[in-house]
């Protein structure tokens, strides 16, 4: 059985300056993972590489066995950044209705129902996302993520701007993903969460410095930059 | 929510695709201002169709000479390809750089990361860009061509028919070659090599009787005259190169395509609103113009911790980063100027305009530490000085830099006014205070855009609706205005040259002529601020003079 994310020598680099050093890693299917590490660490160039959104500059990474960025690892991968992007013409519930159908579910309305209330969005579903405020904005994101099956999804800081409430429910939703067996992968600086996970992924300076069990780790030295 | 995802289904997503284009294209159509859009196309037509009508006047009528007509035949086709091989470079190069689609950025994370096959996503708006491309290049096209015609047999129908065919092909090529270069992933360096070394070769071409790569693409330029089919050949390549460009459009980048989302947006806003200093901002942007992490030259520390010297020293760290690419494209602006002022002195008035537009356009890049200072206002604001005393004293490291670029523009005039020695004292005297003169109308867009701190937007929305357009022409036009003014100047060595005076004493007036406005610039830059402070307090001055006489005259 394919994990469902693996790297083999995945590296990035900016010209002549390295974001990610030769990185191999194996995800299995179900496993619910953080990724900590100082800010320009490598966390989102990682991330965002295994969402097939940047070039790879050597090496390869695969979503459920297949290479980022192809049509089936689109398919499994559901990817929530923390830089939010919407249409600025579309209302919130034509987001949910557009991004389900792209993803080919048919029957999404319930599901998106149930999000909006769960993130007390019910009352903005009508309006333009772009004109929210940042934790209004995350929320969003979060509704539009989950709105689709995944197998695997990817988050990069998602407690940015949110509020305690909002944190809760994020930390629920999560809960439920991790629990329905899809894979997860979270970026974060909210050490907090980092003991609700299975298993620990620090980067420092774009190099993989820890890899294990949340308890055996000393969290906040490994956010430290070198 | 969470289960683990089922196949999609593709023709639902497509179907989505469709529909929600659809839906968005409705609302766009909704949101247009029509009586807006209809003034513009009504100042688009004045305008386009004024400049096209003035071009055609400057254009005699009459069949040209017969040894004209055979030079003409003999060496046009050689030189309209330096054009298809100038689109072929310009494709190549901005392929390599993530072009020539650009999407909106939720469509880069919401469509590009769905299941649906990119291609077919992405070949509405590869089509809308090919076709948006075909369309502007065979409109000037027709334009030249119908010009053309007015001098060579043919007639002025079958040339513009012509014209457009061989801009659409050249449009063609750009585009083919851009999709080629991204979908191929085609490094940078060997895209620039590649398109330098055809268009090299053309320019040999050009200037020997060696037949050029891109013969049979400007070949088609001359059809309206007479048509080799031959020639289609490269019509045939180039769509070829675009049907398979489209082909490979799966292969796109999205690292790319996120990149040029949001600078492509601001581009076109900055073109909406002329703003000229925010296009060639965001064009080196698009290109991944980055300062260099390491000088040209490490300046030795400072001495002097005083404010002149802080300001001189911030201003030449930020020159000594400037890449490679633009140190050659300043060069390269710097010679063409030359050239053209070389051109002015030999009679093609013309030449001059174009000359003040380059200007314009260098000033625009040099004067960086400038705008860097201009788009800071808080930085700027918080300083302990006089903000006009900030910014005059930012001219000085911008003004020095340009001593060497003048010797380049001063080279390139000698030798376009065939090497004669006499012209070499007059480019000498004139090419430092020209160049100068020339970027004083970037200092005025530069500084103008610095927020004002004394004016309020309720003063500007006071602006009746009729001045508007006017002022919004004025705000487009004034820095061209005075950098045409400050390079005006060379008509004086050709008014010398024609009536046989000192081409010296010609030359140290006109320099004296662009010192003049460059000076000028500065001392309105210095004193802008306090002028507009006086002003103010005028106004207001007088309109509480104006409300205390109303009140004693009611009172009464």
């Amino acid at each position: 059985m394919s994990a469902a994310l693996s790297t083999h020598q995945l590296s990035k680099d900016y010209g002549d300056r390295p974001a990610l050093f030769p990185l191999d890693l194996e995800v299995p299917k179900g496993q619910h993972v953080a990724l900590v590490g100082h800010n320009g660490s490598g966390k989102t160039t990682l991330l965002r590489m295994a969402a097939g959104l940047l070039d790879n500059s050597g090496g390869e990474a695969r979503i459920a066995g297949h290479l980022a960025g192809t049509q089936p690892a689109r398919t499994a991968l559901s990817w929530l950044s923390d830089t939010p992007t919407f249409y600025d013409d579309l209302s919130l519930w034509e987001h949910l209705e557009y991004i389900a159908r792209l993803h080919g579910v048919a029957d999404w309305a319930d599901t998106a129902e149930s999000l909006l209330s769960r993130l007390h969005l019910g009352d903005r579903r009508d309006d333009i996302p772009t004109t929210f405020s940042r934790g209004l904005r995350q929320k969003a994101a979060i509704a539009i993520a989950m709105v689709r099956p995944f197998e695997v999804m990817l988050v990069d800081e998602p407690f940015v701007g949110l509020d305690q409430a909002g944190k809760d429910t994020l930390l629920e939703l999560l809960d439920e993903v991790a629990a329905g067996g899809a894979t997860l992968l979270v970026a974060t600086h909210e050490l907090a969460f980092v003991h609700r996970v299975q298993r620990l992924l620090a980067l420092r300076d774009g190099a993989l410095v820890f890899d294990g069990a949340p308890a055996t780790a000393d969290v906040h030295s490994l956010v430290l930059p070198a | 929510m969470t289960e683990v995802a089922p196949a999609a289904a593709p023709e639902s997503a497509y179907s989505a695709l469709r529909h929600l284009r659809r839906t968005r294209q409705l609302h766009r159509l909704g949101n247009i201002e029509w009586f807006e859009a209809a003034y513009r196309v009504y100042l688009l037509a004045i305008f386009g169709g004024g400049s096209v009508l003035w071009i055609s006047t400057s254009v005699k009528d009459g069949i040209a000479a017969p040894d004209t007509i055979a030079d003409v035949a003999a060496h046009a086709p050689t030189v309209l390809g330096l054009v298809v091989c100038f689109a072929l470079l310009s494709g190549l190069r901005g392929g390599a750089q993530g072009g020539p689609i650009a999407l909106e950025a939720a469509d880069v994370v919401h469509v590009m990361l769905s299941p649906v096959d990119r291609r077919r996503a992405l070949l509405r708006p590869a089509s809308q860009r090919v076709r948006g491309a075909m369309f502007s290049s065979a409109t000037a096209g027709a334009i030249a061509g119908q010009l053309a015609g007015r001098r060579l047999p043919g007639s002025l129908l079958a040339w513009a028919a012509g014209g457009a065919l061989f801009g659409a092909t050249a449009a063609l090529v750009w585009a083919g070659s851009a999709l080629l270069a991204h979908t191929l992933r085609l490094p940078r360096w060997v895209a620039t090599t590649a398109g330098i070394t055809a268009l090299a070769w053309q320019g040999v071409a050009v200037a020997t009787d060696i037949p050029g790569p891109a013969d049979r693409f400007g070949s088609l330029g001359l059809w309206g005259w007479r048509q080799h089919p031959a020639d289609l050949v490269g019509v045939g390549l180039s769509l070829a190169a675009v049907v398979a460009g489209f082909l490979l459009l799966r292969r796109i980048s999205l690292e790319a395509l996120a990149r040029r989302s949001a600078l492509v947006a601001q581009l076109r806003f900055a073109v909406t609103m002329q703003d000229l200093r925010t296009v060639v901002l965001l064009r080196r942007q698009l290109n991944q113009e980055q300062a260099r992490r390491h000088p040209w030259l490490r300046l030795r520390p400072a001495r002097s911790h005083g404010f002149n010297s802080t300001v001189w020293r911030r201003g030449w760290h930020g020159l000594l980063r400037f890449p490679g690419t633009r140190v050659v494209r300043l060069a390269a602006l710097a010679a063409t100027i030359g050239v053209l002022h070389g051109a002015t002195v030999r009679g093609t008035t013309p030449a001059m305009l174009g000359s003040a537009l380059l200007c314009f356009v260098l000033g625009l890049e040099v004067m960086e530490p400038l705008s860097q200072e201009v788009d800071q206002p808080d930085y700027n604001d918080s300083y302990p000085v006089e903000r006009g005393e900030l910014m005059v004293r930012h001219l000085v490291a911008p003004l020095v830099a340009l001593v060497p670029l003048s010797l380049v523009a001063a080279v390139a005039a000698v030798l376009t006014l065939g090497g004669s020695t006499r012209a070499i004292a007059p480019a000498a005297i004139m090419a430092l205070p020209t160049l100068w003169g020339g970027v004083s109308g970037s200092i005025v867009s530069i500084v103008r855009d610095a927020p004002d701190p004394f004016s309020s937007t309720k003063q500007q929305a006071f602006i009746p609706p009729e001045m508007a357009g006017f002022s919004t022409a004025l705000r487009l036009l004034l820095p061209l205005v005075i950098s045409t003014l400050a390079t005006c100047t060379v008509l004086l060595p050709r008014a010398a040259l024609r009536n046989g005076d000192s081409l010296v004493g010609a030359a140290l007036r006109g320099a004296v002529g662009s010192l003049l406005v460059i000076g000028a610039v500065c001392y309105w830059v210095k004193v802008r601020d306090r002028v507009r402070v006086k002003i103010r307090q005028f106004m207001d001055e007088g309109r509480s003079q104006t409300s205390a006489q109303r009140q004693q005259r009611s009172q009464a």
